[in-house]
């Protein structure tokens, strides 16, 4: 659906990263975590294309949803300076979410860099349903790092990872991930969202680990439902190897079917 | 009373809005937006026989007012499309043309002849003009020779009415117009996009997949105008504009410069409900400058 969201609240929650809470009931209501919404930044030609960022949060109950997106460029620097009470043009919530197995299964979260985002809504909805879960969190450096506790229950346990060892573990987040998993972590499903050379890690070692793994892809975008055909990834099911499309077959994908 | 009816020689559209091949894919991820059978018509993506994969990723990257595709033709083919996409456009209601492109000759010729005499189908268009596939599309629409023998061979082999989609990546648009209308096109469409690229400056290679792109949106606009304009003065068949139409008042640019209708195309991905804004738009425009249909401005920037 296309709707005009109502801008609630816009913060900045690092040097680079910013909280927009946008007020639409009806796309709070049916929105899923993995999804994400298709922002129209401005309504003049420039920047033109609309961009998509994966939905952090909804809460139906107050009829709002919650994004988490990063200074990457000229359409996100414009975003950052909408203000409250302005209304946002956006179509959503697009694509399908993660999908995770039924009962208490121990869920890990591995996010790299604004990555998390998608991650937080997920993470939320697991708790709900009396699922253990940790995520692994990591960053280039401590400024980096988005202060995620306030977006989580008490109970998940956060592990962190920064490049330069400025904060928690030093080195990438898939390092501190495979150190956990030699010490014992037993998880029982995978859930990632991140760079690509860190997804790309990840499926690479999950040939070997074999868990249920989710990955959260992003790729450029036009049109966000499908019909432009610009965000093909390549996907391999079975026999069969052909593209598919981030915004209408993802943004998640099974990581054994991705082809790197 | 206002009447938006189009008439393009064999072609008769309920409105003169069109939706551009590849831009609405086979119709289904508008159809929960829209009413499919409100636009003009539905040029479905461009259609081979075999499925194509396209292109390696990136396939887009947007540049001043507008943007860069190479998506390289990525459709399910003719069989699926006949089997699958078509029922679904009948369903529908909506006026449907269909775009065919090939790597030979013979592919288009193939094409030509299996959609003839489907019930559903109002018209083809030859895609003559994708900047994206390493053969045919464009190779086929940039000389007068091989548009020449393609659109009669096409001709011969079906009956509906034939579009001939023109490449704007040519010295003389107006040369190869009249190539097409003498060998035996019923309308011509244009433009299709223009080649480019975009140099991703960090990695210090071209951005995209395919290395080049084909540029569409509103830059390149006056470029398309031109054209449409040029070409409208060469040909007595009807033509299609487009190239960069986000309103009201660039869809009338094209019609003042002679075309009988427009297509819109990458203005649906920044706003899905483009086409019927401009539809009424258009209706709006004709009641305040009391005129009662399309024809009344056709042409009318055409300085004689």
């Amino acid at each position: 659906m296309l709707s005009r969201a109502r801008v609630m609240e816009i913060t900045e929650i690092t040097s680079n990263h910013y909280y927009l809470l946008l007020e639409d009931p009806q796309m709070a209501r049916e929105s899923l975590p993995g999804q994400f919404l298709h922002i129209r930044i401005r309504e003049s030609l420039a920047p033109f294309l609309r961009r998509p960022f994966s939905i952090a949060g909804a809460s139906p109950g107050e009829g709002t949803l919650q994004i988490i997106f990063r200074l990457a460029g000229e359409g996100t620097r414009i975003l950052s300076s909408v203000r409250q009470g302005e209304f946002l043009d956006c179509l959503g919530p697009l694509g399908s979410g993660f999908k995770p197995l039924k009962g208490p299964v121990f869920s890990v979260l591995v996010a790299g860099g604004v990555g998390v985002a998608p991650l937080l809504f997920l993470a939320r909805t697991l708790v709900q349903e009396q699922k253990k879960v940790v995520l692994f969190y990591g960053a280039s450096s401590l400024d980096e790092l988005i202060p995620v506790r306030r977006f989580l229950p008490g109970e998940i346990e956060i592990r962190r990872a920064t490049e330069d060892g400025s904060s928690g573990f030093r080195g990438l987040v898939t390092g501190l991930f495979e150190e956990a998993l030699k010490n014992g972590l037993k998880p029982e499903e995978i859930f990632a969202c991140g760079p690509r050379p860190m997804l790309q890690a990840l499926a690479e070692k999950n040939k070997g680990w074999s868990y249920p793994m989710q990955l959260s892809l992003e790729e450029r975008m036009a049109c966000g439902i499908g019909a432009c055909q610009g965000c093909a990834v390549k996907i391999s099911k079975g026999e069969e190897t052909g593209c598919r499309l981030v915004c209408r077959d993802g943004p998640v994908f099974h990581s054994h079917e991705v082809v790197w | 009373m206002v009447n938006l009816e189009a008439k393009l020689g064999p072609l008769k559209l309920k409105n003169p809005v069109l939706a551009a091949s590849g831009t609405f894919a086979f119709g289904e991820e508008y159809s929960s937006l829209l009413e499919l059978e409100k636009l003009g018509a539905l040029v479905v993506k461009g259609l081979t026989i075999k499925p194509r994969q396209g292109n390696p990723a990136p396939r887009i990257v947007e540049t001043p007012a507008g943007m860069l595709n190479a998506i390289g033709l990525q459709n399910p083919g003719l069989e699926v499309f006949l089997s699958r996409e078509l029922p679904r456009l009948k369903y529908y209601q909506v006026a449907v043309i269909v775009n065919i492109a090939g790597d030979t000759e013979e592919d288009y010729v193939t094409l030509a002849r299996e959609l003839s005499g489907v019930e559903g189908i109002l018209a083809l268009e030859l895609n003559l003009s994708c900047p994206n596939v390493k053969k045919g599309g464009i190779l086929f629409g940039t000389s007068v020779q091989t548009i020449d023998r393609l659109v009669r061979k096409v001709r011969q082999a079906c009956n509906l009415p034939l579009i001939v989609k023109l490449s704007p990546n040519v010295t003389d648009i107006a040369e190869l117009a009249r190539a097409a209308e003498n060998s035996g096109a019923d309308i011509l469409s244009l433009v299709n996009t223009l080649r480019g690229m975009v140099i991703d400056v960090t990695a210090r290679r071209p951005f995209l997949g395919n290395i080049t792109g084909g540029l569409s949106g509103p830059a390149i606009r006056p470029v398309a105008v031109r054209m449409v304009y040029e070409v409208c003065r060469a040909v007595n068949i009807p033509v299609i504009g487009m190239g960069g139409i986000v309103s009201v008042k660039d869809a009338l640019q094209f019609f003042m410069a002679g075309a009988r209708a427009v297509a819109v195309g990458t203005a649906n991905f920044i706003d899905p409900y483009t086409i019927p804004r401009l539809i009424s738009g258009l209706h709006a425009y004709l009641e305040s400058e009391n005129l009662s249909s399309m024809e009344e401005i056709i042409g009318a920037a055409q300085i004689v």
